[in-house]
């Protein structure tokens, strides 16, 4: 290349163009900034720094659901004998059996730790929840997604989904668990047997949306094999809303447990449910409120946690926030 | 649009019919049936075979099987002609053991062997269980019954036929003097002064056929009912949808006029009166009251039905939620990113997050701390009582509403017409009103007649905090009390109502929007 003297044209550098050689293969790249998919959803993820807060609430809730049970010893029916230990009030129970965080709540019914009680339950409640929901999610999005892709599934399906979606979902739960036992995993069988329909039939609509956009079409022009399709151009919309589904169907199973237990079809162990159907009448008692809500604000905070992490995990996961 | 709708309505329905078969073969087939007997204090006091046919009677009667006695056979052989009545009687007493029999006897039994095994029965001796020689042990006389399964299909096509009857003057087997229709333009209920119409039978099941009350609808029939099951431990025989729709509480008295004249104060609904064979001679009471054997009667009660105190929490709360809901969504979609959108979301969040039992016993409490009534008492009813079920039941669909129409309401916002609409000059009001809200509601609308008519539903949870006498136990109830009857028809029900709601929905939905149309030629 031969030196140009810039300052005889009076021009800087920058405002001339230089000529550049001919490459065959360089002309064929398309420069785009480096994109990686999973960066990008952690980066958007901790953007929102209110995100730390609610992760850190979300360890320590699962601190507290799986490793604080294992490390102590509770007895449920440990105090039965003793009449002065039953439905204490915090003060009175750290008063009378110890200054640690077993009576921070009070005692219930049987002189038992209310604190305890609630963190044995949500252990229950919240694994059916983690089970149900990824046995649901899992059926779900393989069965949607291939009832999205194929017409003739779809004529197999919408009777079948018509006629379970009026089944009555409390009949079902009732009659598994007079078939077999109220245990955990007859309470998994009855909220997976027909559930996963729905999750599949939310995930067909969301696929037969995609599928037929243009890009999809011109994807097919450029020779895109179907699988390169469904894995570089569906999935990655799919995992956003997988991951709202999610973000609202765990909640929605310790909801249901909660519902069951209430009404009186649920676990026979003690679940969080069962903890606040046990103790619905300690609600209207004077001085032993605590026993009520302690399990009922649990659940809340343990719901509301799982929501929001899931919601805004399923935003970062929408390449469309990528930008 | 016509024959599109008739063949929706037609593929609902069959839907239906599958969906009752499912539940029939859950209850009646799945179900471990000596479950029924886990509450029942008669089975548990009686012993040996007497206990055995004390079950196939229950079950029968529950539904789950066919179930004949070798005296029913045998009376069942008088009434045809077959035999005559001395024969019944020295044959109807069959010996402790088969080889006891004498020689007439065992030429029957061998006849209903013949006869109930032919049709897929299954015959059962029991020998007396002794106690000596000679004494029979108590419920142990010998038994001779043949029973057998429904099966599916025939259960299926009783019940539907059974669904709906029409009364008719050949409805009383008995004699009973000259069947046929009266009109009458002085309805006797009244004293016979009033001009109220009335259609009464003879012969059919209900006297009156049609007449009028004071009352909303007015005018009121007994010609056509409805059977939906009958039940047997929630509310014993009773059809379903007569416990779910007869009016509850205290009886309301009144001056009334008996087919004899008698003028009494009773809560007596005469209108109600159905045949009961023999009835008029049985009783003292009876005699000075009535001219014939129609005395069975309903009694007036002061408080509404089931279903009737569902749909008025259910009504109010559907009305309240699209009242604030609607308004709400629109709010946050306007002042989206703003404190206004951050509250609501954080409210939609809670609610949907937090069990529904958590968030109607906190506004429980609440409104128990300001003074509000907790329980509903259907006798001193005040719109008061009212308030907190309306709330409790609103707040989930205000928070479902807010949270669909600002997100079809903000993604309307982003399409190209509304860009359009800008860059020709229309002010974001009419953008709003006229353009952005007319497509953002049309999704919503589809679930109106869904809301409505899910109120008739009830809601077992907010009725169960409240105390209030609602529909949305009963089939909890049914469940807890192994009442089949009941199962089966709650769940057909709620399956012509959701079936219903869907059509209503689409159909609302088309009307709405113009664009929206389910015939092909249209398209």
């Amino acid at each position: 290349m031969s030196r140009v003297d810039y300052e005889k044209y009076g021009m800087t550098k920058e405002e001339l163009f230089a000529p550049v050689e001919h490459n065959d293969l360089e002309s064929e790249k398309i420069t785009a900034p480096r994109y990686s998919y999973w960066n990008s959803v952690f980066r958007v993820f901790f953007r929102k720094k209110i995100n730390f807060v609610i992760l850190g609430l979300l360890a320590v809730i699962l601190l507290f659901t799986y490793v604080y049970p294992a490390l102590v010893d509770y007895d449920r029916f440990g105090n039965l004998l003793d009449s002065t230990t039953k439905h204490l009030g915090p003060l009175q129970a750290m008063k009378q059996l110890g200054y640690n965080i077993h009576w921070i709540l009070g005692s219930g019914s049987s002189g038992q730790s209310t604190f305890d009680a609630v963190w044995y339950g949500a252990r229950i409640s919240v694994s059916l929840a983690f089970v149900c929901a990824a046995i649901n999610l899992t059926i779900g999005t393989i069965v949607g997604a291939l009832w999205g892709f194929s017409r003739k599934m779809d004529a197999i399906m919408i009777p079948i989904y018509n006629i379970i979606g009026n089944v009555p979902m409390i009949l079902l739960v009732s009659v598994l668990v007079m078939l077999l036992s109220a245990n955990f995993w007859t309470l998994v069988l009855s909220l997976t047997i027909t559930e996963w329909l729905f999750v599949a039939y939310f995930i067909r609509t969301q696929v037969i949306i995609i599928r037929d956009r243009e890009y999809n079409l011109a994807s097919k022009c450029l020779g895109s094999s179907s699988v390169r399709i469904a894995m570089k151009n569906i999935l990655p919309f799919m995992t956003s809303i997988i991951v709202t589904m999610t973000a609202t169907e765990i909640p929605s199973y310790i909801s249901y447990e909660v519902f069951l237990a209430y009404i009186g079809m649920g676990l026979s162990e003690m679940s969080l449910g069962r903890l606040i159907y046990a103790a619905e009448s300690a609600m209207v008692t004077p001085g032993w409120e605590f026993e009520f809500w302690s399990p009922v604000a649990v659940v809340a905070i343990i719901t509301v946690v799982l929501y929001v992490v899931g919601q805004n995990l399923g935003d970062a996961t929408d390449p469309r926030t990528h930008m | 649009m016509g024959k599109y709708l008739i063949k929706r309505i037609i593929t609902g329905l069959l839907s239906v019919v599958v969906v009752v078969a499912c539940v029939m073969i859950m209850v009646y087939s799945l179900l471990n049936r000596d479950l029924v007997f886990a509450a029942d204090t008669t089975y548990t006091h009686q012993s040996n075979n007497q206990k055995t046919v004390y079950k196939y009677s229950k079950w029968e009667e529950y539904g789950y099987l066919d179930y004949v006695t070798y005296s029913d056979y045998l009376s069942m052989l008088v009434d045809e002609g077959e035999i005559d009545e001395d024969t019944r009687s020295s044959a109807v007493s069959f010996g402790r053991t088969a080889d006891a029999d004498s020689e007439l006897v065992s030429e029957y039994v061998q006849k209903f062997t013949e006869y109930y095994e032919s049709r897929g029965y299954t015959v059962t001796r029991l020998d007396a269980v002794m106690m000596n020689a000679k004494k029979v042990a108590t419920g142990g006389q010998q038994q001779l019954y043949a029973y057998k399964d429904v099966p599916l299909i025939t259960r299926l096509i009783k019940y539907f036929s059974g669904m709906i009857t029409v009364d008719n003057i050949h409805n009383v087997e008995e004699d009973i003097g000259e069947r046929g229709l009266t009109f009458t333009l002085y309805d006797p209920v009244y004293g016979g002064d009033k001009l109220s119409p009335a259609i009464m039978g003879n012969g059919t099941t209900h006297k009156y056929l049609l007449y009028m009350t004071s009352s909303f609808p007015f005018i009121h029939q007994n010609l056509v009912s409805i059977n939906l099951g009958t039940s047997y431990t929630v509310n014993s025989g009773v059809d379903v949808f007569t416990t779910m729709t007869r009016s509850q509480g205290s009886y309301v008295s009144s001056t009334i006029t008996y087919p004899t004249g008698l003028t009494e104060e009773s809560a007596d609904d005469l209108h109600s009166a159905t045949y009961l064979a023999g009835s008029l001679g049985t009783s003292q009471v009876y005699a000075t009251r009535y001219t014939d054997d129609y005395t069975s009667v309903q009694t007036v009660k002061k408080g509404a039905s089931k279903i009737g105190y569902s749909f008025m929490i259910g009504i109010l709360a559907v009305a309240l939620s699209y009242l604030l809901g609607v308004p709400l969504g629109i709010l946050m979609a306007l002042k989206k990113d703003t404190i206004v959108d951050q509250i609501g979301t954080v409210y939609v969040i809670f609610i949907i997050a937090v069990p529904s039992l958590a968030y109607i016993f906190l506004f429980k409490a609440i409104g128990g701390k300001i003074g509000l009534p907790t329980t509903f008492d259907v006798e001193k009813l005040k719109w008061t009582m009212f308030v907190l079920p309306v709330i409790s039941l609103a707040l989930p669909s205000i928070a479902s509403l807010m949270k669909w129409l600002r997100r079809y309401m903000i993604d309307q916002m982003n399409a190209d017409y509304v860009k359009f609409a800008r860059a020709g000059g229309l002010t974001e009001t009419e953008i709003f009103s006229r353009h952005i809200f007319k497509n953002a509601v049309i999704p919503i609308v589809q679930g109106i007649p869904g809301s409505v008519l899910g109120a008739l539903v009830g809601a077992i949870i907010t009725e169960r905090v409240y105390v209030v006498p609602g529909a949305g136990g009963l089939l909890t109830d049914a469940i807890n009390k192994y009442d089949n009857g009941v199962i089966v028809g709650v769940t057909l029900f709620y399956a012509l109502l959701s079936v219903v709601s869907i059509i209503l929905g689409d159909v609302l939905m088309s009307v709405v929007d113009p664009r929206i149309s389910f015939t092909s030629k249209d398209r």
